[in-house]
């Protein structure tokens, strides 16, 4: 309880105890990921041959490729609305055909499973392989086996969305309440009516959140899948950029951009809307009995029928989509001959020398990226968040030109920069640092504005300066999510950095374009390991500093 | 031994987006006085202490803390007329990820040019002092622990130990106990009431619980929608008489 010194200054004074704070495990994490850091972004730097003066003559040799790039020449309204359609259908049908196979393999997957346990680890499998290998990756792979079109592009965007909407939607079975299960259970119902009469309803609010994020991601992917072939707008430009017209490459651009950003609007919207609806208290769903209705019946009021109306709808668009994909029986039989040919070529994989420097230049390209976009980041972020802001005018303008920035694909900024300074990393590395800094800027500038206003507000209080202020109220509590971000924007870089290559800008995807347009499959194997294997480490390790931080 | 009043409030007024919040507010509290501002919710009590150390500029009439103008002050008058004037949140204002004699430094940041981060950041004389005023809060033993590892009651005493940092002459604690269950609620105020009398330090005190006001202030100062009600010295007061007091003023106002 309280010491009862009666006099003012007394004892404390003559044995004031330890002032130094005992050594902690954080501290030496906090210090050796900021030594990693810097020290990657030097051999970044060194590798890529990036000084002051080689950034000058990148930088304008950028300015003069926009420069003959104007005027944008725009392809016809028609033509325009085609290859949109074909984008969006593409997004949809394979954010549809994932969904599909991702909730079995979620429920299969998740720590709550009661099946054997070699059919749960086979399902993780799966879902850490997904994941960890790009959409253009798998749609290079399946431009070969199902031909040229949006069928392939579908697919890839298929096959690398199971991955995440597993993982996430296993996540919030594992975090549903066991007791419903249990007494559904005890009722003697077997596990399959187990998971659909008490843990889906759980899940579903979840399962349609992430669903939603997954088709924003898709619908921006599916804008460049065209580059490799499969489908979309992304081939008009990979046309355009290939036979040297800079006017309607930029004008394709255009296209993609405005796309991307009435995209953008349109999920803030969405997203702003569920938030409303849920904080207004929607009582539709209980509302009393109406009128007139038998008591065993559910009847029908405004929000189910909008509901069931909904997922109609949902259900319509998501065939329309498949139908549009065109996947007539002769193709198909086609693509098993190849799938064939393909999976044989791929044993045994095909480790060389080539193969791990460029995986080691990926990397590098990916974590100096990410290490450089951070700090850049940092400054925007602080320059955007209103708790932050030294000035609010300049925080909008700031935060407007980030939603730009980040609207572009960095595939788009690679393209540009490959056009514009040749093949190799350095293209790549300027074009995952853009995108690294808009991302982290966004990450960081929302955590900040999520932090305690009341330390700071004590501090001023006390009379702190304004600097200080943010050192000693802001900054210790944003520390675990500075690094918890910047690790996982690290993470998204080593993914991005692998698709960069595919556009020449250096790397391990360079070398799978180039193994697959040669038939070396078994390259092209022993390259997919070796992404899955670096991607699963870095979030491994992303995963292990955060728990060791917060 | 009641000397030059610490504060002074003459005829202040404030409202926000049209409504108001204090009416016609005239107040002296002479140095070392404990003063309970009680008051139910929305009464103004926090926009009160809030003009007091300037963080809130009055629409009418004049505040003078520790003989400044706050709403009259440059901004580094002002900085340092805030180092004089300790302030306790309802909610500790503490950053829960670091230690407890972390957040006790901070408190002396005004003495201070540069930003600090990290307890070695700080002389180690301030951390010499820091210690002492842990101690005198009874959580010496705890200065390394982090803050968010600690009880409410425990954070707030990190709180008040940090104010003590700033050698304030005038305290304001805005609802120091309103989060802390009873136990820790009565060591807190008897840790202000002991600082109050044994170095002379004025306290404004908002609460909400009478019994707390009567068993801890000097004088029992009440606020009802805006206006100051009440102003009495404590040993007077019931707890009956208060609520009637109370009542009444809330039955003129309907």
């Amino acid at each position: 309880m309280v010491s009862t010194t009666s006099t003012r200054h007394a004892p404390a004074e003559a044995n004031p105890g330890p002032l130094r704070p005992p050594w902690s495990a954080r501290a030496f994490i906090a210090a050796g990921l900021l030594g990693a850091a810097v020290a990657v972004t030097w051999l970044t730097f060194w590798w890529i041959g990036l000084s002051p003066a080689s950034l000058a003559a990148g930088l304008g040799d950028t300015a003069r490729l926009l420069a003959r790039m104007w005027p944008p020449d725009l392809p016809g309204a028609g033509d325009v609305a085609r290859m949109i359609a074909e984008t969006l259908l593409i997004a949809v049908a394979g954010t549809g055909l994932a969904v599909l196979a991702s909730v079995p393999l979620a429920f299969t997957a998740a720590r709550t499973h009661r099946g054997p346990r070699w059919l749960r680890s086979a399902a993780r499998v799966v879902v850490v392989l997904t994941r960890a290998v790009p959409t253009l990756a798998f749609a290079i792979l399946f431009v070969r086996i199902f031909g040229l079109g949006p069928l392939a592009g579908a697919l890839a965007v298929a096959v690398h969305s199971v991955g995440m909407i597993a993982k996430m939607l296993a996540d919030a079975v594992e975090e549903a309440d066991p007791v419903p299960a249990e007494a559904a259970r005890a009722c003697g119902a077997r596990e399959a009516q187990v998971a659909v009469s008490t843990v889906l309803p759980r899940v579903f609010p979840a399962l349609t959140a992430i669903v939603l994020y997954r088709l924003d991601i898709n619908l921006r992917t599916s804008a460049v899948l065209g580059v490799v072939g499969a489908g979309g707008i992304g081939v008009a430009l990979q046309t355009a950029l290939g036979s040297l017209n800079y006017h309607r490459a930029a004008g394709i651009i255009c296209v993609i951009v405005v796309l991307v950003l009435l995209l953008e609007l349109l999920s803030v919207a969405i997203r702003r809307r569920t938030r409303a609806g849920r904080s207004a208290g929607d009582t539709t769903g209980t509302a009393a009995l109406p009128a007139g209705r038998a008591p065993h019946d559910v009847g029908w009021d405004r929000g189910r029928a909008l509901r069931v109306g909904g997922a109609v709808a949902t259900g319509v668009v998501f065939l329309v989509s498949l139908w549009s994909l065109n996947p007539d029986p002769g193709r198909l039989s086609g693509a098993w001959t190849n799938l064939s040919a393909v999976l044989t070529g791929m044993w045994p994989p095909a480790f060389s020398g080539e193969l791990l420097m460029a995986v080691l230049e990926s990397l590098l390209m990916a974590l100096g990226a990410a290490a450089a976009g951070a700090a850049c980041g940092l400054v925007l972020a602080l320059l955007t968040a209103v708790n932050t802001t030294p000035w609010r005018p300049l925080s909008a303008v700031v935060r407007v030109l980030l939603v730009v920035v980040r609207g572009i694909p960095d595939l788009v900024y690679a393209l540009l920069f490959v056009a514009a300074l040749g093949l190799g990393p350095f293209a790549g590395f300027l074009a995952l640092w853009i995108s690294c800094t808009a991302l982290a800027a966004k990450f960081f500038a929302d955590s900040l504005e999520q932090l305690d206003p009341l330390p700071h507000e004590a501090l001023t209080a006390a009379g702190a300066r304004r600097w200080q202020a943010f050192a000693a109220g802001i900054w210790p509590q944003f520390v675990p999510s500075f690094t918890g971000n910047g690790l996982f924007v690290a993470d998204l870089a080593m993914r991005e950095s692998v698709v960069l290559g595919i556009a020449g800008a250096g790397g391990v995807g360079y070398l799978m374009q180039e193994s697959i347009a040669t038939l070396r499959y078994d390259t092209t194997a022993a390259i997919v390991i070796a992404i899955a294997v670096v991607v699963y480490a870095i979030e491994t390790l992303a995963r292990i500093a955060r728990r060791h931080l917060l | 031994m009641i000397g030059a009043p610490v504060l002074r409030l003459s005829e202040v007024g404030k409202g926000f987006h049209g409504t108001t919040v204090l009416d016609d507010v005239s107040l002296d509290v002479p140095q070392g006085q404990f003063v309970a501002l009680v008051g139910p919710s929305g009464a103004g009590k926090s926009t009160l202490l809030r003009l007091v150390n300037g963080m809130y500029v009055p629409d009418r009439g004049t505040v003078r803390t520790l003989g400044e103008n706050p709403a009259a002050c440059s901004r580094s008058r002002l900085r340092a007329l805030r180092a004089r004037v300790g302030f306790v949140f309802q909610q500790f204002g503490l950053v829960g990820r670091l230690s407890a004699l972390e957040n006790v430094l901070m408190g002396s940041l005004a003495t201070l040019r540069l930003p600090r981060y990290g307890v070695m950041s700080y002389p180690r004389a301030l951390r010499v002092r820091a210690v002492e005023h842990l101690d005198r809060v009874g959580l010496a033993d705890q200065r390394f622990q982090r803050c968010d590892t600690l009880s409410g009651g425990q954070q707030q005493r990190v709180a008040v130990a940090r104010t003590l940092l700033q050698s304030p002459e005038l305290i304001l604690a805005d609802e120091p106990v309103a989060s802390l269950d009873p136990a820790a609620s009565v060591l807190v105020l008897e840790i202000l009431k002991r600082i109050s009398a044994e170095d002379g330090i004025s306290v404004v005190c908002s609460l909400h619980q009478i019994e707390f006001a009567l068993a801890t202030a000097d004088r029992v100062v009440a606020l009802r929608g805006g206006r100051l009600v009440l102003d009495e010295p404590a040993a007077g007061l019931t707890a009956d008489r208060l609520r009637a007091i109370y009542d009444a003023a809330g039955a003129r106002d309907g």
